[in-house]
């Protein structure tokens, strides 16, 4: 959204997370909420509802949306319904909003008629005449008016009040049709002791009260007694004219002038509530050139703790903050894996325990987490909806712990519905590997070749690493909360959310391969597990979980025995290994593991030929008019190419998709090659008579390309910098820290964070504190020229609330500056 | 009923199945005398959580790291010579389940808040599960006890006990070391001692109960 008219070198994002908790005290006595919903409102606008409660005294929604905001508004609303009927609405002011950040606050729920939420702004004229004697008031026009349904016939109360609490009101017509109306009225007033306004000579007399204020309250007329109040402006009058736009206020705008509005108002309950707001100025992209720099550089940094990804991480106190913007950024510019792999080689260092590497709760898991947020969506989707939408079609019972059902008879019957379901969703995500992101793949190759460099002796290693992101992290929560991931927007029952629980349980228990280990946690799970921890379970991992975490590598082929990934019967071209052999085709078994791909004269039988993986260069189809035959592949090794024709189109494309995403990470991979045969002394395709020449075509890129186009670059760094910005005592403790143990390295100081080599640090540190300087003084000259260009009381900046240009951040960033800089 | 007989022979339960039928028995008895006490295990990813609660229901120790998605045990127990219904939730740590924590935050009587003394981020996270627990349930203090696993892990051993002492007294909780390894150390103690703690807030029982009456309303 660009803010400033004329000003497109700077921008304003603002962004809305909020979270839906419980309610409680909800005013109905013992009887629960029948059928209770709520809404989210910008102003009077909703843009997102919850899922309803059917039956609760202390209803609980959990649910969360995150959005960016795309328009200026004033009121961020929460309401609570039963069935149609308005319960009870908090309502939040926009630069109220930061201060509720991050943290669950309970808001009191107040009535809705009581009017606390009003919109629109009107233009008035105050003139002072005769010595300060009369009053000229004019209404020029308002505009924005809330409509009530559907209506908006508006009239203005314009009533002068003095400082003897006397009242004098008088009143605009009533414009017909319109929530813009234009009045253009003028009302005159005298103050109370002088002569009537007809009077022409007031001079001599002297008045028994001065000019208090001035209350302009607007009005939707439904009929000549019944009116709907729309709004209010309340003007001091210190003897000044005045001409100027006013948001409408609430009424009692004097006691609302109280933190919360309508304090005055009785609550109807409480409503539970995580807010996060963010509004990021964004200045043009190379203000930020050079921390875009000093980030994407992390990974060059040695040792990896003075490194800038991870020393904000360390000194932004929540990690997910750090690591979103810092995830978006490195995988927009394909810095990603180097830099995890830096920051898991580090945390891996300090890890004892192998069972526990990447369980807890650090950078990597945070960056990780993000990474496959960002780029796995899709492939999440495309993976488990399926076996979802038949779950939440049937919604069979799925409950085996026997002290959860009133008969246990039904126990059998509901085992064997949620092996359904599992078997569904087991089927799903062990079948998808080829679908899973380039990045996801490359990301849980890089941090399984960690894993096994450390703990080279721990043989299950390999898999808990990538099955404690790929099931833990990434598929059981989507299982267990659906509508949290977009995977249904539909009603999740509490029965249905059982079955979700258990189902997610089994696979993650299933991903992780140590259900038959289980059996000392839940009792009742174990018949579960017994019935579905098959060997061909247990390969049907093993298979998914090598597929996404493929590499060719070298020092893979020192692993133990290697997994099969697929066999089958094809028919292959004599490579041409024997010197006066016939270039013949014959049928041969292939068989492709982890390793190698390699081929028998049948199943069983010795091998003939065997390729390693990190030999093939690329895997691409080949022209049918090389041989004249259909389905034909090739694999490329460095001294020859082995031809390979499928018995039919879709085996051909799965023999292709999988050895292409096999050899994907092969250092060696081609980027070109020859899409025909070399025949006769000629690449059929580009008519080269040099058998050794480059090839002519780029190999093909994986199916999936993230879409990081989307990633607004400039925005995320600019967040990068307001964090830097409010954590920057931080920044000044840790450089302290820096000093001291380079002056003092035996001590055994308190620091703030580890830090291992203190000079190299501090130089980091102090480069990232000058550029986040240096950017704050951009921001600083950007926003005193929008203040200074922006008159307040103008339309665009109407008096009442803080002035829209100037945003929440202002706030925020001048209070830090006062203690900072 | 037969059951009061089964209540007096001191719940040596072998099974698990015999424990549940107890459950079954007592859920459907309302005018049951024996109070429930619903335990809320929380911490970090890999504190182990689930081998302090099986080392307490199973009396063993697992070495294999399963991570838990959220499992549930119930069980008598005699603490202080009063009998009471354990209901143990055991939880995930990982924060991907985080939009899950709030359910159990707000069925929770008590809370065990773990991590692993070997694992600094796992201490640092404490005051996170601390505030949110609060939070969630309206209260500036509530029956929270912090446990501080692993210690049999002298040699890694991170944060040491003065630290984890001062986080208990800076958030006003009561500290707790423990291990689930063999031979257990703490562990029937540290159970215990949340149920303690949560006979003494008597004020949050009464208040659970009232809320199912009629109420008037308080502000």
């Amino acid at each position: 959204m660009t803010m400033a008219e004329g000003k497109p070198n700077f921008r304003v994002v603002e962004r809305l997370k909020i979270k839906i908790g419980d309610a409680k005290n909800l005013g109905k006595g013992h009887s629960s909420l029948r059928d209770g919903h709520c809404t989210i409102t910008l102003d009077q606008e909703e843009i997102f509802r919850t899922a309803t409660i059917e039956k609760a005294i202390d209803p609980f929604w959990g649910e969360e949306f995150e959005f960016e905001i795309p328009r200026r508004f004033r009121y961020l609303g929460v309401c609570v319904y039963e069935r149609d009927r308005p319960l009870g609405r908090v309502t939040v002011r926009r630069d109220q909003l930061t201060s509720f950040n991050d943290k669950d606050h309970w808001f009191p729920l107040r009535p809705l008629n009581v009017e606390s939420e009003v919109q629109g702004k009107i233009h008035i004229e105050i003139e002072f005449g005769e010595n300060r004697g009369r009053l000229g008031v004019r209404l020029n026009e308002a505009c924005e008016l809330a409509i009530t349904n559907g209506n908006c016939d508006p009239f203005a109360d314009v009533t002068v009040r003095y400082t003897n609490d006397k009242t004098e009101t008088q009143r605009t017509k009533v414009k017909k049709k319109t929530n813009s109306p234009v009045f253009d009225e003028a009302f005159a007033f005298t103050l109370p002791g002088l002569s009537g306004i007809h009077k022409q000579h007031i001079v001599g007399q002297t008045p028994t009260a001065d000019w208090a204020e001035l209350i302009v309250t607007l009005y939707h007329e439904i009929s000549s007694s019944n009116t709907v109040f729309l709004g209010q402006v309340t003007i001091p009058l210190q003897g000044r004219t005045v001409s100027a736009w006013y948001f409408l206020q609430p009424r009692n705008r004097k006691s609302s002038l109280r933190e919360d509005q309508g304090f005055n108002y009785p609550s109807v309950g409480s409503l539970r509530l995580k807010i996060h707001y963010t509004a990021d100025h964004v200045l043009p992209s190379h203000n930020y050139e050079r921390l875009k720099h000093l980030l994407l550089n992390s990974h060059a940094v040695v040792p990896t703790t003075a490194s800038t990804v991870y020393l904000l991480g360390e000194i932004i106190p929540n990690k997910i903050d750090s690591a979103q913007p810092i995830v978006r950024i490195l995988l927009h510019h394909g810095q990603i894996i180097p830099t995890i792999k830096a920051l898991a080689y580090w945390e891996i260092s300090k890890v004892t325990d192998a069972n526990t590497i990447f369980r807890g709760n650090s950078l990597v898991s945070k960056m990780m987490d993000e990474s496959m947020h960002i780029s796995g969506m899709r492939y999440l989707h495309e993976t488990l909806r399926p076996p979802l939408e038949r779950l939440l079609a049937e919604r069979r019972p799925c409950e085996i712990d026997p002290a959860r059902v009133k008969d246990t008879t039904v126990i059998s019957h509901n085992l064997a519905n949620l092996k359904i379901y599992v078997e569904d969703v087991f089927k799903a995500i062990t079948t998808s590997a080829l679908k899973c992101p380039t990045v996801m793949c490359q990301l849980f190759h890089t941090l399984k070749e960690v894993a096994i460099k450390y703990f080279p002796e721990n043989k299950e290693i390999k898999y808990s690493v990538v099955s404690g992101f790929i099931f833990l992290r990434f598929f059981a929560p989507a299982i267990l909360g659906p509508r949290l991931f977009d995977l249904t927007k539909e009603q999740i029952d509490s029965q249905t959310n059982r079955t979700l629980t258990l189902v997610s349980k089994t696979i993650q228990s299933l991903g992780n391969l140590v259900c038959s280990r289980s059996n000392f946690k839940e009792e009742y799970m174990s018949s579960m597990y017994q019935s579905v921890y098959t060997e061909q379970h247990v390969t049907a991992v093993r298979q998914f979980l090598e597929i996404i975490s493929a590499s060719a590598g070298p020092e893979e082929c020192t692993q133990d025995t290697p997994v099969t990934l697929k066999e089958g019967m094809l028919t292959k071209r004599a490579q041409g290994r024997k010197k006066f052999g016939r270039k013949n085709f014959k049928q041969r078994y292939f068989k492709l593991t982890t390793r190698d791909l390699s081929y028998a004269k049948q199943k069983g039988k010795e091998s003939l030929c065997t390729i390693t993986l990190s030999d093939i260069l690329a895997v691409e189809r080949l022209q049918q008019e090389s041989f004249n035959k259909n389905n034909m592949f090739q694999i490329i090794q460095p001294e020859r190419i082995l031809y390979i024709q499928a018995n039919n189109c879709v085996e051909e494309k799965e023999w292709v998709d999988l050895l292409t995403k096999m050899c994907f990470s092969n250092n060696k991979r081609l980027t070109l090659y020859h899409p025909a045969a070399f025949i006769n002394g000629t690449w059929l395709c580009c008519k080269s008579n040099n058998e050794r020449t480059k090839g002519c075509q780029e190999v093909s890129t994986s199916v999936d390309h993230i879409q990081t186009s989307s990633v607004d670059v400039d925005r995320e760094l600019s967040r990068i910098h307001a964090l830097c910005v409010t954590h920057i005592d931080r920044f000044d403790s840790v450089l302290k820290a820096c000093e001291c143990k380079a002056v003092y390295p035996g001590d055994r100081l308190c620091l703030p964070i580890l830090i291992e080599d203190p000079k190299t640090t501090f130089i980091t540190l102090s480069t990232l504190r000058e550029i986040i300087y240096t950017l704050e003084q951009e921001h600083r000259t950007v926003l005193r020229t929008i203040a200074r260009e922006t008159k307040y009381g103008s339309k665009q900046a109407p008096i009442g609330d803080d002035n829209y240009l100037l945003l929440a951040g202002r706030k925020d960033l001048s209070a830090h500056h006062q203690k900072v800089w | 009923m037969a059951l009061g007989n089964k209540l007096s022979s001191r719940f040596a339960y072998t099974t698990q199945q015999e424990l549940t039928r107890h459950r079954r028995a007592i859920t459907q008895a309302p005018n049951h005398p024996l109070p429930t006490y619903k335990l809320v295990v929380v911490g970090d990813g890999g504190v182990g959580k689930s081998a302090i609660t099986i080392q307490f229901f199973q009396k063993m120790f697992v070495a294999d790291y399963d991570p838990t998605i959220e499992d549930s045990y119930i069980q008598h127990t005699c603490v202080d010579d009063e009998f009471c219904v354990l209901d143990v939730l055991d939880t995930a740590g990982q924060e991907e389940f985080s939009a899950m924590r709030e359910q159990y935050m707000r069925k929770g009587d008590g809370f065990m808040i773990v991590y692993s003394v070997t694992d600094p981020n796992s201490f640092k996270n404490v005051p996170n599960f601390f505030t949110q627990i609060l939070r969630v349930k309206d209260r500036d203090e509530y029956p929270i006890l912090l446990v501080a696993n692993k210690v049999d892990l002298v040699h890694l051993r991170k944060i040491s006990e003065s630290e984890g002492r001062a986080m208990a007294n800076r958030l006003n909780l009561p500290y707790m070391e423990t291990s689930a390894k063999d031979p257990p150390q703490n562990i029937d103690g540290a159970f215990h001692e949340v149920v303690r703690i949560i006979r003494n807030h008597p004020k949050e029982l009464s208040e659970d109960r009232r809320r199912r009456r009629p109420k008037c309303l308080i502000m």
